[in-house]
């Protein structure tokens, strides 16, 4: 017999991310538990809202499997005398299992002869079985952050009120904190909050619908979505997408329901962005647009009742004019000052300890500014891209960094180059964030990501495992982007090189430690390079490019993947090998080059001659950057290099011949590993 | 409702629950955490049910009386549980019907909001109180005060006394609150905001305030015989080994005072952001050396409430 299992935690209102944390772990806490005790099972489900964790097994066992296995003892020598009479370990062992002596068997292993015997167990019934199992899963689910309460004993993520635990329809007994578990669960705090005896586990979902309760988060969502929807549709507008606050409103109330609230016209005035933040930031309301694309003065709250529309709607309009008040009171004092004027004041704003003050920073940016871009105006922008710091509206709304900034120089009138390169700076901001759309605002990026990394490298603040705090990795992925995107042409190793020399300039960080700290970002920046292309690239591939790669262009490294790729293919596997031997021989070649009149053997003129071909316009290719074409000469090369191995051998005795020939092949090698070293591809075999 | 019968009704319904009904402290404080009542009492075994009304002083808040939500000086109704009854956040909404407010025609929400003073080595977790999207309540159940870990651990329940009645009296302007018949809050306390904030941000004299968070704060050390320097493993050393002999209470005071003149000298500008963590930690290590040397006193005291509670049941 089998039937569903319950166990649902009542608790205090949980944060929205505790939810979904405690629900993506209580299975895989469930699961295990059951496994090990032998209780087959059907499907493990956690359902919960803010007020309730809860987990439901399908088809669980009334009894545990009996238990039945072979179990290895002590080693057959250990145990038996040479004629068979048992010895301590074996009448210790048979006790051990509850059999006789004469039951033990002997079992040939790998490490030898050993002693084994049958352990039989009936299994117990799941009532007795299951509140010590469950008692042991709960003080596992895992919060960011645990509470104490009441006498302060145990901890959990918020206080717990009640344990509902049903098998079927009888209650499992388990204890947390003080709580027995009973078949009493709880409805909605206010539209059902009596105490209510379920019957059955099975009908849990549908019990505690009728309680106001919507328990599946799944549900939850689409039924919150659905009233979205149609509230913005019926306000004659579309919800702006946002995954957070659906996520967030989703994982804050039991039973959702949607009032649609307005604010004052005279509010649009405001940069939308900053109408946005208010009500998501601070609200998490949801902003609508009409048809046309703007901003309407509506907006969706997701709430926790259906009770009162009017009066809630009316305390949220309420709270949203006080608030938005308060963000035009922090725009219009920011429009007196002028954000050119916010600008000393990053002198007093910390960047990082060592390394001085935001204000630095702007100035640093400034100066490479002005030796990257061929604009004057990249200078400027330079000078004011951190100046919305400092504004009223970011210190409230740090999101709104950029934004503000750009939105203040065009309400002054400023250039609007300058104005978009001061907002695209900080893009891309994640992985999957946009570029900057001018080149000014990509010159801008990529300098202040460099900033970043020549100081924090400088002073050895370097990213270990997990630990990034200065988001470095991110710095180091974002210049990559920008410079694949092609719009400007970055040297990266130049780029690094220029920030660091503004701390130097500034007296932060040291010439001396100039070289070592530029290799670490390279080591650095050549690790992030890996990582980008790992997805679409094999591994080998990419570490042969990277190992020629000088370290300033980023579409270099993908013209070299192209054609790197290709001879990583099958039809290359002789010439891989060739070149691999060649590339190992010729670290023993002396100075010098090689002599076509030293050749004696008939293979040897044949390579000489392909080679000699093919040589100067290999190098011409290379160095500009046409691997392509170059590859296309190597091409010639594969059977002379072939047939050179088959036919010549290198290491005579003739020391000028000799000498010649290793000077030949280390010509070959070093040419052809300015591409790409080839000899770091696998077989063809190798997984990517 | 009016601002005096606001706080006249929430603290009848806490005193009919079993709180003792105290006054505000008599020294500048940043909130009603501050005042002993909650904060050393919070220490230790001993139950403790209290609540009273704090003015409660933000120096950077100040805008001069010009903005009609943002004061440097405010009002909060503070209840302190301990133990935190199980059924606290029933009562907490049960207390919205004292302020006339049917919590079943609102929408009342729970939203996460952690509690940390840094200069007090406290903290603790529970969430803002949204009534229709207003918060109207600081709900806090306290983990740690003075370094200290709390056992029993109490409840705090903070009401902002002028938010309320600004929902309650659909006002949109602070000063336009009626404190008592006939009178707006603006009579009260829009000069007194206008005169702060120049204190606060202009006038304060600078030189003054350093002079006396340095005095107060060696005053401190010297009431509670607490050494300057830290011993092993950043124990507390002792000159006054008689917990008895330390005078916990007047050491507090001096707490209080250094952490005010913080906020006055930080308000004006005058503490530069590296400073400001070493005020802090100087802060911390007076609130830890009070709150060992009260926990020390009650215990030699026998914590007598915990005598008078369990002869009572």
């Amino acid at each position: 017999m089998s039937r569903p299992l319950l166990m649902e935690i009542g608790v205090e209102e949980l944060p929205a991310s505790y939810v979904a944390a405690a629900l993506a772990a209580l299975p895989d806490l469930v699961r295990p538990a059951l496994e090990a005790a032998r209780l087959s099972h059907g499907e493990v489900r956690a359902y919960g809202t803010p007020r309730r964790l809860t987990v439901y097994v399908d088809d669980l066992a009334d009894r545990q499997a009996d238990l039945e296995e072979t179990v290895l003892g002590p080693p057959k020598a250990a145990a038996f005398e040479a004629d068979g009479t048992p010895k301590k370990a074996a009448i210790g062992f048979a006790k051990k299992l509850g059999v006789d002596v004469s039951a033990l068997t002997v079992e040939a292993t790998d490490k030898g002869e050993y002693v084994a015997g049958r352990r039989e167990e009936a299994g117990r019934s799941a009532a007795e079985v299951l509140p010590e199992l469950l008692g042991a899963v709960i003080p596992k689910i895992p919060f960011r952050k645990s509470m104490r309460w009441g006498e302060g004993e145990v901890a959990f993520g918020r206080p717990v009120h009640w344990i509902c635990c049903l098998h079927g329809g009888e209650v499992v007994p388990v204890e947390f904190a003080g709580v027995r578990a009973g078949n009493l669960t709880r409805g909605h705090r206010f539209l059902a909050p009596a105490e209510v005896a379920l019957d059955d586990a099975a009908s849990y979902l549908d019990r505690l619908r009728a309680l106001r309760v919507l328990a599946d988060p799944a549900e939850r969502e689409r039924v919150m979505l659905e009233r979205l929807d149609a509230a913005a549709k019926a306000a004659g507008g579309v919800m702006i997408p946002d995954a957070f606050l659906v996520g967030e409103n989703g994982s804050m109330v039991e039973e959702p329901h949607v009032i649609c609230g307005h604010f004052d016209q005279a509010f649009l005035a405001l940069p939308d962005e900053v109408t946005i933040e208010v009500m998501r930031g601070h609200q998490r309301y949801f902003a609508l647009r009409g048809a046309d694309g703007r901003l309407l003065n509506r907006y969706l709250a997701v709430v926790n009742t259906d009770r009162s529309p009017d009066i809630i709607t009316q305390g949220n309009d309420r709270v949203l004019r006080a608030r938005l008040a308060d963000g035009r009171f922090f725009v219009e004092e920011d429009k007196k000052v002028g954000l050119a004027h916010r600008v000393p004041a990053l002198d007093d704003v910390v960047f990082q300890r060592k390394l001085g003050s935001v204000g630095d920073r702007a100035r640093r940016l400034e100066g490479m500014m002005g030796k990257l871009s061929d604009d004057p105006r990249g200078v400027e922008a330079a000078r004011l891209c951190k100046a919305d710091l400092v504004s009223l509206i970011v210190g409230e709304f740090p999101e709104l960094q950029g934004a503000m900034g750009r939105w203040y120089l065009t309400q002054a009138g400023a250039d609007a180059a300058v104005a978009q390169a001061v907002e695209e700076h900080y893009r891309p901001r994640g992985a999957t964030d946009g570029l900057p759309g001018s080149a000014l605002g990509a010159w801008l990026a990529v300098a202040d990501r460099a900033d970043l990394l020549a100081g924090c490298f400088g002073l050895g603040q370097v990213p270990s495992g997990s630990a990034d705090p200065y988001g470095l990795r991110r710095a180091a992925l974002g210049i990559i982007r920008v410079a694949t995107a092609g719009d400007i042409q970055v040297d990266v190793g130049g780029l690094i090189g220029l920030a660091y020399d503004g701390y130097v300039e500034q007296g932060t960080l040291t010439v001396e430690k100039r070289a070592e700290t530029l290799a670490a970002i390279d080591e650095f920046v050549r690790g992030r390079l890996a990582a980008f292309y790992r997805d679409n690239h094999r591994g080998d591939v990419v570490a042969a490019v990277l190992a020629a790669w000088p370290g300033d262009s980023v579409p270099d490294v993908e013209a070299r993947l192209a054609i790197v790729a290709e001879v990583a293919a099958q039809e290359w596997e002789a010439f891989r090998e060739a070149y691999k031997r060649a590339y190992n021989i010729a670290a023993e070649a002396p100075e010098g080059d090689f002599d076509p009149t030293l050749a004696t053997e008939d293979a040897e003129r044949a390579l000489i001659a392909a080679w000699s071909t093919i040589r100067s316009d290999v190098d011409a290719h290379a160095s500009a950057g046409r691997y392509e074409d170059a590859l296309r000469l190597v091409g010639d090369l594969r059977d002379p290099i072939h047939r050179f191995f088959e036919d010549v051998f290198v290491m005579v005795d003739d020391a000028e011949v000799r000498d010649n020939r290793l000077r030949l092949l280390a010509s070959i090698a070093r040419t052809l590993g300015r591409i790409a070293h080839f000899h770091l591809l696998g077989g063809t075999k190798l997984e990517s | 409702m009016t601002f005096q019968e606001l706080i006249l009704s929430l603290t009848r319904f806490w005193a009919e629950r079993g709180c003792l009904v105290v006054q505000p402290y008599n020294s500048e404080v940043g909130a009603g955490t501050f005042n002993p009542n909650t904060f050393l009492r919070a220490i230790g075994p001993e139950p403790w049910n209290v609540a009273y009304v704090e003015p409660s002083r933000r120096p950077t808040d100040g805008r001069y009386g010009d903005n009609p939500n943002r004061l440097q000086q405010f009002h909060q109704l503070q209840v302190i549980l301990k133990p935190a009854p199980i059924d606290i956040q029933q009562l907490y909404v049960d207390s919205l019907l004292a302020l006339g407010t049917d919590p079943d025609q609102h929408d009342i929400r729970f939203i996460e909001d952690d509690w940390e003073s840094p200069t007090l080595g406290a903290w603790g977790l529970g969430w803002q109180v949204w009534l229709d999207g207003l918060e109207i309540s600081q709900f806090t159940y306290f983990q740690q005060v003075g370094g200290i870990d709390c056992k029993p651990i109490s409840g705090e329940l903070t009401y902002g006394l002028e938010r309320i009645a600004m929902y309650l009296q659909d006002v949109d302007d602070v000063y336009e609150l009626e404190y008592a018949q006939g009178i707006k809050y603006g009579e009260m306390f829009k000069r007194a905001e206008w005169e702060w904030s120049t204190f606060n941000f202009e006038r304060a004299n600078v030189e003054m305030h350093f002079g006396l968070f340095d005095q107060f704060e060696s005053e401190c050390q010297k009431l509670i015989g607490l050494s300057a320097t830290k011993g092993k493993g950043g124990k507390l050393v002792w000159d006054i080994e008689d917990p008895l002999q330390r005078l916990v209470l007047p050491g507090y005071d001096a707490v209080v005072k250094c952490s005010h003149l913080f906020n006055v000298l930080d308000a004006r500008g005058a503490i530069s952001v590296t400073e400001r963590q070493r005020f802090i930690g100087r802060v911390r290590h007076l609130a830890r050396g009070v709150s060992e040397a009260y926990l020390a006193q009650r215990e030699a005291l026998g914590f007598p409430l915990l005598a008078a509670t369990e002869g009572a049941s």
